[in-house]
């Protein structure tokens, strides 16, 4: 009996013990920064904080700045981040930017050869999600049934219901977003929980109609144009996005809309936004002071820390001959540059280099002339080559003319542009059916055939100015240099009052000079050439057909860069082309994204930019609305279209140099506008679809399609691949064609 | 001055102890035979020795033996087969004595989870090997002690950093992003297996030296009382204990026993680089234009980091029985130095064991306490990279800058942020110290209850506090953080681990049907909590504003569990064990589970057919199945709930001119639970020859559902793209082969050969919902060299870490094309579809070798290992052996480049080049050990052993990196930047007095 009660008694002691210690299984987080979404919302101020969150979203990788606890995984962290992977998408796949880096599959984007695996676009759709997912368990949790069970009331209850407005707008730009990269996604609202299931896949036309009523209801939601916090979306920030979603609604439904395009442009240029005085402050560290951005993306170098964003933007770009510290660095990443193409929508003539030379002057006079068919030419042996020929100004019977030879060349000479008649012979005599005339040396050559004779003479030459007015008066030559592009001899040089001629190889053999009266046609022996005054000149001379012709004229240095300020290269020691994208110094490198302020102060931190990204600024309404007026749209006019191109031109030239006229405003020159006014923003792979022109061959740039010289890509590029990772843990979706 | 009186107290019985011990008298001749106990013959050939000398003789032919003795001396006889005795002389003259033979090491008792076996009746799989067994030699962390041990047991040193950490894994891995380290049981109390601040890992804190057995638990049947966290295994560590020596009751026994060591860490290999002076022609060849970058000096940047490293290592421990209360005591300390230049680790433990028995033997009492203080100075091991990228043609230092070391600067003369840091500055300029303090000790009573002796009721309450706090600084004018002014952190961390374990045992022998019944039912709470503080005191340009960052965090663990085993005739054996496992981690629906099961095992030499047999000693079947958990998912203790978590003050958003913490709802899923794994076990034990040849061999199956991943999941259905949550299938199988020989034993030679191999093949057979052979899998194996880049893939049909690569190229002289690889898909271009997976980090077959021979006072003994089928990534030879190291445009700066770079010659770097993936197949002798034993030294009481032992011997392999074993635990099979192993030469001393 004792036994029993023993063993009871602890039977009971221990039952009592283990109900209490179960108990312990049940309990929260312990660490004060710590919360559940049952007791965060009792608190009105946690509200902000969760909302800040829905912006920061598009601006932090994670809770740690510049890196940790990261908002999504399986990616680097920096690379995560919304709008460098944002500017990836739409910069890096276009010809206003290629990336030497060794980063997994980053040079696919230029390429246009990405798959469906790729880690870059998984990052971005996954961060696009990671949005729609924050956006709609804020909207779920700030209903009013939600605000009446905690009992939260008055302003505080006023200042949510904005806040959800605008966790709905975030929302639509993440969709917006999902829409123009990825067409067909799935499709989570509030009204879906956060547990397992497979959403839906949302066709991409349908999408747009959803983000067309989203934006449509929360419009008199949103607090009124500027008139909110900085960095908080308002009305203007919802007008912007419609117009963009109009403006591409052509591609993302097939119907065009620019007449609603129109109406929500008009509706923020009506709000009280004026275009930055200065082009170059919008992309600064104190850009948050412009009044012309409608809608940014916030960093700051000591409190909005990462390893995206503008940080990425600007760092990146530095390089190369570059002094980190001119741009607010301690730094440079080495990394971006843009192709020759973008190059040219500023300088649409440069090839090789910035500066191009003078086309040479027209002449007017014709002589008699042999053609000198030979090795030489392009194509070769052409006897109806009317540039290389030797005339006879006295129509005597003699020829004389000046050919650039490469070394080894052959040649003959033809009376008559074909092969009926030629010449040809050796050791200075000319035999019909002799064998090619050739010349051992390279060199810019004086030709004199008799065809009386039948005699012919070839003297290389270099040429020279020589005379009192010159350096070296009559004892020194000062040479000319020979441009082979123009075939002008040229040379500046610093001249007094005097004479001077033009002599070749240091001797008075071969001389000329102008016989007076002067008339700008050279002869042999002929007289000085009067310089009236001293100053610098640009001497050249042409010893071509059909005269011999020179031109003296007062030198003028080469114009600034650009007269358009946009255009911000950074060209020492970077090569236009690119034959190796892993190199920096292989195309321009990008001056526009500086961390520091626009009275020259650094940034707050060198490491981390302190520069708002424009997502939505005046100009590109201003554009918007002058394609969608060219487009057909209605409600605008192009007096009022030009009216808002040039106010951006004569931003970027200062004056109105750079204004246009009404015929040259067509479609074409708005999407060369747009790249002008707005690279390196994150718009151009949308505009370039727009246009037709981002894959297929209408347009390629350098590397387009992993080529040097660009080739056509396929039409599927057009959208990317939904990730293989979300097809494969969701199968309702159906992948994108192609892929 | 009452303090002195009570230190002169302890010195007096200090001394009395000590010399209690010597004992002086005149010797006697001793006479006797040795008989067998069950058959009465004459045993010829039996040792028998004086303890605690090396005096001895042997019994002649009739089992007769004489030996000349002390009278107060104890006999020892022993033989193969046989069990040992002790015989005290006690002033007699004649002593025959009866062997009983031994079932030898079946005879063992092992330790299991909530009590012991004897081992011919264990079911389950279970390897125990105790210190007599362990490795040689420079030990520094325990996990070294085991290494190549056990068959299915693979323990990997993480490099040679002191304190030797080391991975272990147990039948290959389980879980493939839950944690795989098996569950560590110290002395009865799991210990938790996250990193501890400061500390160089778990399990290095404790000093091996304590260490009395390992025992590894390997299948479910054995594995299961463990219940949710028994997946990865179970390692049950025992530390010595205070022994109730020979005559207890004299309560006079006390001895001290000194060990000590003096070891040199060499460097074994570096990585081959150009030296100066190939470098310098190399970018004038190359680079003419940027010769200015060069620098006039030649120098090794490797041998300016690493050294020859001195450690030595000291224990001293006294033990014995007073009354009844036996006791140990021990004190450690080890010094080590790292090879690499300014790495340190000391260490001082002190551990007390107390095991006192009351009212005759009903109440056990056992109490371990140890106390360990480490004190760490991290070496920077972004050094050993830097090394070996570091341009050899600067100088080491350079006075005409701050720090006094060479850097690469821009024309402004601040330092290129971009460049390689200067490795002699890193370790110099960088004060990374922690100092750790941990207590680990448990309480054990065991009661067999006066009113009911069949039934033992046994309370355990443990306890794992550790305490750390560590700084790191950095000047402002270090290169490599000029721009953040260098670093000056402070953090501390708090873990405390608390353990109640309580349970029943009742044992019934009933005869009538000639069965035994032993049933153990218990209840076991876990605590684990841990408080993080992190300190920046040097935040640029916001200096009133110092970062702090505190977390904190627990859980809770909570089970039933019970026992029963069966045993009838002696012969078949029954054992079946539940766990129910209630869980904090998971949600009110999900924590609870259930782990059962069950084994069943047949002593075949004990049926009448081989009772008799002299071949067979022993024969035993044993057969298992079970399921058991992993419920490690990464740091998130919460991954059920719903948690809002606040940004810190470089993540916050500016409304207006206010900038704000934001609230980050995270992911999680609610319905979140433990992964589990169901393991089916075949293993035959066997003894031949009395045991002069025994082994086993078993067969495992296991298959692993519900696996915790941190995965994708579909996009928009949680609040991050990744979360944890049960999704995935795995299997792993495969054979382990034991086998002991005793070729030699004599008087005076003894030779032992132990041999082991195993194979594990390991294969993911689900990943996510759908199965889309588009997927590829999830990119694993980050490397060093641009950002980001992954060479291994998780897929379906493949075994995990799997390379994931594209495949070379060659031209017709066999070398591979830069940038030019097989079109694998056929689709006329390569893009991402073309990589594919080849081979994996994972070995196929892993072997264990170790052999003891003894002559007389003379031991030699060594042991190595091999892996085979196992491949590498070399990331040293990818990232570094290619030119455009040479010259960086975006400093600019120069680099030094591999000399691999000669291999392939390869202007940019092919980071996914299948060439890279090498087979690191390997065999690695890990020690060679020769001891000799004086014996008594002085008198008969002082034991001196002397030992000179060389680890790390030698490596035979094809792999042409520092080493063919890496393995850095998250990231297995990629060769980067690792500590180099030393070669280590210690001399040794043992003295027992």
């Amino acid at each position: 009996m004792k036994r029993i009660f023993k063993i009871t008694f602890m039977i009971t002691a221990i039952t009592l013990f283990l109900a209490s210690c179960v108990k312990d299984l049940d309990k929260l987080p312990i660490d004060p920064n710590t919360f559940t979404s049952n007791n965060v919302y009792n608190n009105p101020a946690a509200y902000k904080q969760v909302l800040a969150k829905c912006y920061a979203g598009l601006s932090v990788s994670g809770q740690e700045g510049p890196s940790g606890l990261p908002d999504i995984s399986g990616i680097d962290e920096g690379f995560g981040e919304y709008i460098r992977g944002y500017w990836y998408h739409q910069e890096l796949t276009t010809d206003e930017a290629v990336i030497g880096w060794n980063d997994q599959t980053v040079k696919n984007f230029h390429s246009q050869a990405w798959g469906s695996s790729d880690v870059f676009i998984a990052a971005m759709y996954y961060r696009i999600f990671y949005q729609i997912s924050l956006c709609n368990e804020f909207i779920r949790e700030s209903t009013d049934a939600k605000l009446d069970e905690r009992g939260i009331t008055g302003d505080d209850r006023t200042n949510i219901h904005y806040y959800r407005a605008e966790a709905r707008f975030l929302r639509a730009l993440s969709y917006y977003h999902a829409l123009d990269l990825f067409a067909n996604v799935p499709f989570v609202t509030e009204n879906d929980k956060v547990e397992k299931f497979f959403p839906p896949q949302i066709k991409r036309a349908d999408l747009f109609i959803y983000i067309e009523n989203e934006l449509k209801a929360i419009e008199p939601l949103m607090i009124n144009a500027k008139a909110n916090e900085y960095g908080r979306a308002d009305k203007a920030c919802v007008w912007t996005l419609l117009a963009k979603l109009y403006l591409n609604a052509a591609i993302y439904t097939g119907t065009d809309r620019s007449t609603e395009c129109i109406t929500y442009c008009k509706n923020v240029m009506d709000a009280a936004y004026t275009l930055e005085p200065q082009y170059k402050n919008l992309f600064l560290a104190d850009n948050n002071l412009s009044n012309e951005i409608i809608f940014p993306v916030e960093f700051d170098g000591m409190r909005t820390q990462t390893w995206g964003g503008t940080t990425f933007i600007a760092e990146a770009a530095i390089g190369g001959s570059m002094v980190p510290t001119d741009y607010g660095f301690s730094g440079g990443w080495g990394g971006t540059r843009v192709t020759k193409a973008f190059v040219q929508k500023f300088y649409p003539n440069l090839q090789k280099g910035l500066w191009s030379s003078p086309t040479p002057p027209k002449k007017t006079k014709s002589y008699p002339v042999l053609y000198v068919p030979g090795s030489y030419q392009t194509p070769v042996w052409d006897p109806t080559n009317t540039t290389t020929v030797v005339a006879s100004v006295a129509s005597d019977g003699k020829y004389e003319g000046y050919l650039e030879l490469p070394a080894g060349a052959e040649f003959k000479f033809c009376p008559q542009p074909n092969w009926d008649h030629s010449w040809g012979g050796a050791n200075g005599i000319l035999d019909p059916n002799g064998g090619n005339i050739t010349v051992a040396d390279a060199g810019y050559y004086k030709i004199n055939v008799d065809t009386v004779a039948l005699t012919y003479t070839l003297v290389n030459t270099t040429w020279a100015v020589i005379g009192d007015a010159t350096p070296g008066a009559w004892s020194t030559d000062s040479p000319m240099t020979y441009d082979p592009a123009t075939g002008l001899w040229k040379v500046i040089l610093d001249l007094t009052a005097g004479g001077l001629k033009f002599r070749a190889n240091g001797a008075w053999d071969i001389n000329y000079g102008d016989k007076l009266p002067a008339d700008g046609i050279l002869e042999a022996g002929g007289d000085n050439i009067v310089i009236p005054a001293a100053g610098t000149f640009t001497i050249t001379m042409k010893l071509g057909y059909p005269d011999y012709t020179y031109s003296i004229v007062t030198y003028t240095p080469p114009p600034p860069p650009s007269v358009d300020s946009r255009a911000m290269f950074w060209t020492a020691g970077q090569s236009l082309d690119i034959n190796d994208i892993t190199s920096f110094t292989d195309g321009y490198a990008i001056t526009k994204w500086k961390n520091v302020t626009s009275t020259g102060v650094p940034g707050s931190n060198q490491k981390y930019a302190d520069i708002d990204f424009p997502m939505f600024r005046l100009a590109d309404v201003y554009l918007m609305y002058a394609e969608a007026v060219l487009r057909g749209g209605g409600g605008g006019d192009l007096n009022t279209a030009l009216t808002l191109v040039n106010d951006l031109r004569t931003r970027a030239y200062g004056d109105a140099n750079g204004n246009i006229t009404a015929d040259k405003l067509d479609l074409s020159f708005i999407l060369d506008e747009r790249a002008r006014e707005l690279y390196w923003e994150g718009y151009r792979r949308t505009d370039l679809i727009r246009f037709g022109q981002f894959t297929n061959g209408t347009y390629v740039w350098p590397w387009k399609g992993n080529a040097k010289d660009g080739i056509a890509t396929l039409p599927m590029y057009n959208i990317f691949p939904i990730p293989a990772a979300d097809v494969s843990a969701n199968p309702k979706l159906v992948q994108n064609p192609g892929y | 001055m009452k303090k002195r009186i009570l230190w002169l107290r302890y010195l007096f019985i200090f001394l009395a102890f000590a010399s209690a011990s010597v004992v002086y008298a005149q010797e006697i001749t001793v006479t006797g035979k040795v008989k067998d106990a069950a058959d009465g013959s004459s045993i010829p050939g039996v040792t028998i020795v004086v303890k605690g000398t090396t005096t001895g003789t042997i019994s002649d032919i009739d089992g007769n033996y004489t030996i000349k003795v002390q009278p107060g001396a104890i006999l020892v006889f022993s033989y193969m087969g046989y069990q040992t005795q002790e015989v005290p002389v006690a002033g007699k003259l004649v002593i025959n004595i009866s062997l009983a033979a031994s079932v030898t090491s079946l005879n063992e008792v092992v330790v299991i989870g909530y009590g012991t076996v004897k081992k011919q009746d264990a079911t389950g799989s279970v390897s125990a090997i105790d210190s007599k067994d362990f490795n040689q030699g420079a030990i520094s962390s325990p996990q070294q002690l085991i290494v190549g041990k056990i068959a299915g047991v693979q323990v990997t040193t993480l490099g040679g950093a002191p304190g030797g950490d080391a991975v272990i894994r147990i039948r290959g891995n389980v879980s493939i992003n839950g944690n795989n380290d098996p569950l560590v049981v110290i002395d009865g109390v799991p210990i938790d297996n996250d990193a501890t601040s400061g500390a160089r890992g778990s399990l290095s804190m404790i000093n091996p030296d304590d260490i009395e057995t390992y025992t590894v638990l390997k299948d479910a049947s054995a594995t299961a009382i463990y219940g949710s966290r028994a997946s990865k295994g179970v390692i049950i560590i025992t530390t010595k204990k205070g022994k109730a020596t020979a005559g207890t009751g004299t309560a006079k026994k006390f001895v001290h026993e000194y060990s000590g060591n003096i070891s040199i860490y060499t460097v074994p290999k570096t990585v081959s680089v150009l030296n100066g002076d190939e470098f310098r022609a190399l970018v004038k060849q190359k680079y003419p234009s940027d010769t200015g970058l060069l620098g006039t000096s030649n120098t090794n940047w490797q041998k300016q980091i690493f050294r020859t490293g001195i450690s030595t290592d000291h224990n001293f421990s006294f033990y014995g029985g007073l009354k009844y209360l036996p006791y140990r005591v021990s004190l450690g300390y080890m010094y080590q130095d790292g090879i690499l230049k300014t790495d340190n680790m000391k260490r001082a433990s002190i551990g007390v064991n107390l095991s006192p028995s009351f009212f005759d033997d009903h109440l056990k009492i056992n109490v371990n306490a140890k106390y360990m203080s480490i004190d760490n100075r991290f070496a920077d091991q972004g050094a050993i990279g830097d090394a070996i990228a570091f341009d050899p043609t600067q100088p080491v230092n350079d006075t005409k800058n701050r720090s006094g070391y060479w850097m690469w600067t821009q024309a402004s003369g601040i330092p290129v942020t971009q460049a390689t840091t200067n490795p002699a500055a890193l370790l110099d300029l960088k004060q990374d110290k922690a100092k750790v303090n941990r207590f680990l000790g448990n309480i054990q009573l065991d009661y067999k209850l006066h009113f009911f002796p069949d039934l033992r009721a046994v309370l355990n309450l443990g306890m794992d506090h550790t305490r750390a706090n560590g700084t790191v600084y950095v000047p402002e004018y270090a290169s490599w953080l000029y721009t953040d002014l260098g670093q000056d952190n402070r953090y501390s961390q708090d873990k405390d681990n608390s353990l109640l374990d309580f349970y029943l045992n009742y044992v019934k022998d009933v005869k009538s049907i000639k069965s035994k019944f032993d049933v153990m039912a218990g209840y076991s709470w876990q605590h684990f909590y841990v408080s993080n503080v992190n300190i920046n005191n040097n935040v640029p340009h916001d200096t009133a504003h110092a970062a702090d960052i505190l977390l904190k965090k627990q859980y809770f663990l909570l089970s039933f569990y019970g026992r029963l085993n069966y045993t009838l005739m002696n012969r078949y054996l029954l054992t079946f064990t539940l766990r129910d496992d209630g869980d904090s981690k998971f949600s009110s629906n999900t924590r609870w589970g259930l782990f059962p099961s069950a084994a069943l095992a047949w002593k075949i030499n004990d049926e009448a057919f081989l009772r008799n047999s002299k071949a067979v000693s022993q024969l035993k079947l044993r057969v298992g199945w079970g399921e058991t958990g992993n419920e490690e998912v990464g740091d998130n203790w919460y991954p059920y709930l719903p948690v809002y978590l606040l940004s810190d003050r470089f993540s916050m958003y500016q409304f207006g001119n206010i900038w704000y913490q934001t609230l980050r709802p995270g992911g999680y899923d609610a319905k979140i639970k433990w992964e589990t794994t169901a393991t089916t076990n075949v293993g035959i034990d066997f003894g031949f020859l009395k045991d002069r040849i025994t082994g086993s061999l078993e067969y495992y199956y296991k298959k692993i559902t519900d696996l915790l991943n941190y995965i994708p999941v579909p996009a928009g259905t949680n609040l991050s793209n990744f979360i944890w949550t049960n999704i995935g299938n795995m299997q792993n199988s495969g054979v382990e082969f034991t086998l002991d020989l005793k070729p030699v034993v004599t008087k005076d030679w003894n030779w032992d050969f132990n041999f082991n191999v195993a194979t594990n093949k390991n294969k993911i057979t689900k990943l996510t919902v759908t199965d889309d052979p588009n997927y590829p899998g999830i990119l694993v194996g980050g490397i060093s060299g641009g950002v980001g880049n992954t060479v291994q893939v998780q897929s379906v049909g493949y075994p995990m870490n799997s390379f994931y690569v594209y495949q070379q190229v060659y031209d017709a002289n066999g070398n591979p094309i830069e940038g030019l690889y097989v079109d694998r898909n056929h689709d006329g271009k390569i893009t991402d579809a073309d990589r594919y997976r080849y081979k994996s980090a994972n070995p196929d077959v892993t072997f264990g070798v170790s052999t003891t021979l003894k002559f007389k006072q003379w031991t030699l003994a060594t042991a190595g290992h091999a892996s085979v089928g196992n491949y590498m990534y070399d990331n040293i030879a990818a990232n570094r052996g290619v030119w455009n190291n040479l010259y960086r445009p975006e400093g600019p700066y120069l680099g030094n480049v591999a000399t691999s770079v000669y291999d392939v010659n390869f202007t940019n770097q092919q980071f996914l080049s299948d060439y890279y993936v090498k087979n690191a197949s390997f065999f690695k002798l890990d020690y060679l050990t020769l001891s000799y034993s004086f014996g008594n030294v002085i008198k008969n009481t002082t034991d001196l052993r002397l030992s000179f032992t060389v680890n790390n011997v030698f490596t035979i392999t094809k792999y042409k990196g520092i080493d063919p074993e890496v393995n850095l635990g998250s990231s297995v099979g990629i060769d980067n930047n690792v500590y180099p192993r030393s070669r280590v030469f210690v001399l040794g001393v043992n003295l027992l007095f």
